[in-house]
């Protein structure tokens, strides 16, 4: 294997190689809507170290092979080469609710907070007259709640997207943090959160969002003014975040993407 | 022989009273109703609860048009082209009421209603703020002494408007293989009237030719309307993929309520017939390019 390091990698290649690191060769991993980012990490663990991941495209599409990324990660162009197709209702949660399967969810959410609660429902302080209406929960509600492994990716690293606590809770992280979940009888919960400026992880007991690396170029200070709340920070230096090797940029670029979607994730 | 049940749209949309609860296929940009919609409109229909897994551009249009006051369901999205900005502003002003459910958690609810049951348990939405919120969502423990469960309240929509690959004139529906989704899988079954619109109809004995194909039998069914293209301008797998353009003619009016009137005009009031309402959008060769799924992809 080529382990040779880009020199010329961008920040959407990087979260894309920081995301796929995490899935390993026996998972299954789905997608939602407007998600190039984890739809081209998944494809990128496939033809490379994950060669037996499987994928359902969209929530639908078993083993999907796309030719390339299209401009909807929902629609048929994604799934329509597949194995098989998942009935929503029946099939796809039966499959996801059993436990054995689908541990990892890669999500998006409108607001985090310190403890990876997620909010993708209102801003505002009245959710039934809120400053602003966002999507909805969708999936999330489900699976902060039902024992998966969440890794949530955000493009835009901001300090009104990381807040000490979200304005509605729609996907429920680690609460008020310790052994909240625990007790509540969640098992699973937030893991990773991967954005254009770092990595960060959450700290065993008190499940505070801790900086696990930042991207080359990036200084802590930068984060943390980025970052609504204060992250927890160990020791005097923060290690560089991996870059993508020669061999991940060009299969990304050429193989997997090469319309560029993943740009749209950064408003491109 | 079975009972008729082929229709017209206007008839079939004319059993729909307002305030009813209407509950409508679609995933974002996928396989709406679309003609249906746009007659309950067009009929000036009021009050209504639009019960969706994940609405986008039908959504946006009865918000717009004031047909609904409800929505319940997972989300409200049109995925690449954005948020739908009526629907939002309609929310923000308290003109539309969200019940927000998790998808296990509209699965329950319609589930219980299809079985005749009070309520189905989920273990989604626990630990979030979805549930205090919800009268219809109750934390209650397992008589067998397991871990709580959320219990979700029979929703039984009074209609559940489809839309089909094609149907015969008695009402057996069928579907080609593509994406199901629970307003596919369990919504029609909820629902006290199914209203379907179809692309074709069809011999019953072309049904027997694929009788795998067929997802819901006519005696479950109300009524079945012919309308090619009906799902227009959401994507419907395998015939056409979702129309771009008009999508963005849509977003670029929505936030203004005169611009969407007119948009609305040319749209969904003038256009008499679905022929008319194809030509307008474009006619022949934008279909022709939408069967094609190039310019979607």
């Amino acid at each position: 294997m080529n382990d040779e390091l880009s020199i010329d990698w961008t920040v959407d290649e990087l979260m894309i190689t920081a995301l796929s690191a995490t899935l390993d060769n026996n998972d299954q991993a789905c997608n939602g809507m407007a998600s190039f980012i984890p739809v081209i990490a998944f494809q990128l663990a496939r033809l490379t170290h994950a060669p037996d991941l499987v994928w359902v495209a969209s929530a639908i599409g078993l083993d999907a092979r796309p030719e390339r990324v299209p401009a909807s990660t929902l629609e048929a162009p994604l799934w329509r080469d597949s194995v098989m197709y998942l009935e929503q209702y029946s099939t796809f949660w039966d499959i996801v609710l059993n436990g054995s399967w689908l541990q990892k969810f890669c999500v998006g959410a409108a607001q985090l907070d310190r403890y990876g609660n997620g909010n993708n429902s209102v801003i505002g302080d009245d959710y039934h007259r809120p400053k602003v209406r966002l999507p909805g929960t969708a999936g999330l509600g489900d699976m902060g709640s039902i024992g998966k492994r969440l890794f949530f990716w955000n493009p835009n690293h901001n300090p009104r997207s990381f807040v000490e606590k979200v304005d509605f809770v729609s996907c429920a992280g680690w609460l008020g943090g310790g052994d909240e979940r625990e007790e509540l009888g969640l098992t699973g919960g937030p893991e990773l959160v991967i954005t254009n400026l770092c990595v960060m992880d959450f700290h065993p007991e008190t499940k505070h969002m801790r900086l696990k690396s930042v991207h080359p170029g990036v200084t802590t200070e930068e984060v943390q003014e980025a970052t609504g709340f204060e992250l927890l920070i160990e020791g005097s230096s923060v290690p560089e975040t991996v870059v993508p090797t020669v061999e991940q940029v060009g299969l990304i670029r050429d193989v997997i993407d090469p319309d560029g979607m993943r740009l749209r994730e950064f408003g491109r | 022989m079975p009972e008729e049940k082929l229709t017209s749209i206007r008839e079939a949309i004319g059993m729909v009273p307002d305030g009813a609860t209407v509950a409508i296929q679609n995933m974002a940009t996928q396989s709406a109703p679309m003609a249906a919609v746009r007659e309950l409109i067009r009929q000036g229909r009021t009050g209504l609860e639009v019960v969706a897994l994940v609405g986008g551009i039908p959504i946006d249009l009865m918000a717009a048009a004031r047909s609904m006051d409800r929505f319940t369901g997972a989300a409200v999205s049109m995925e690449q082209f954005g948020l739908c900005q009526a629907y939002r502003n309609a929310v923000e002003s308290g003109e539309i009421v969200v019940q927000e459910l998790s998808e296990t958690a509209l699965n329950a609810r319609l589930g219980a209603g299809a079985r005749n049951l009070p309520f189905l348990p989920t273990r989604g939405l626990i630990g979030t703020d979805l549930i205090a919120i919800n009268p219809d969502l109750v934390m209650i423990s397992d008589p067998f002494g397991g871990l709580d469960v959320v219990a979700c309240r029979a929703l039984i929509p009074d209609v559940a408007l489809i839309h089909c690959h094609r149907a015969d004139r008695f009402g057996n529906l069928q579907m080609d293989p593509t994406a199901v989704w629970p307003d596919i899988g369990i919504m029609p079954k909820a629902a006290n009237k199914v209203i379907a619109t179809v692309e074709e109809i069809v011999d019953t004995e072309v049904l027997r030719k694929s009788p795998e194909r067929t997802f819901l039998p006519g005696f479950m069914v109300d009524a079945v309307v012919e309308v090619p293209f009906g799902a227009h301008p959401t994507s419907f797998n395998p015939r056409y993929g979702y129309d771009t353009a008009f999508h963005q003619e849509w977003i670029a009016v929505a936030r203004d309520p005169e611009g969407a009137e007119l948009w609305m005009e040319r749209y969904i009031y003038e256009p008499d017939t679905q022929e008319e309402y194809l030509d307008r959008v474009g006619g022949v060769s934008r279909l022709e390019e939408l069967k094609r799924w190039e310019i979607t992809s």
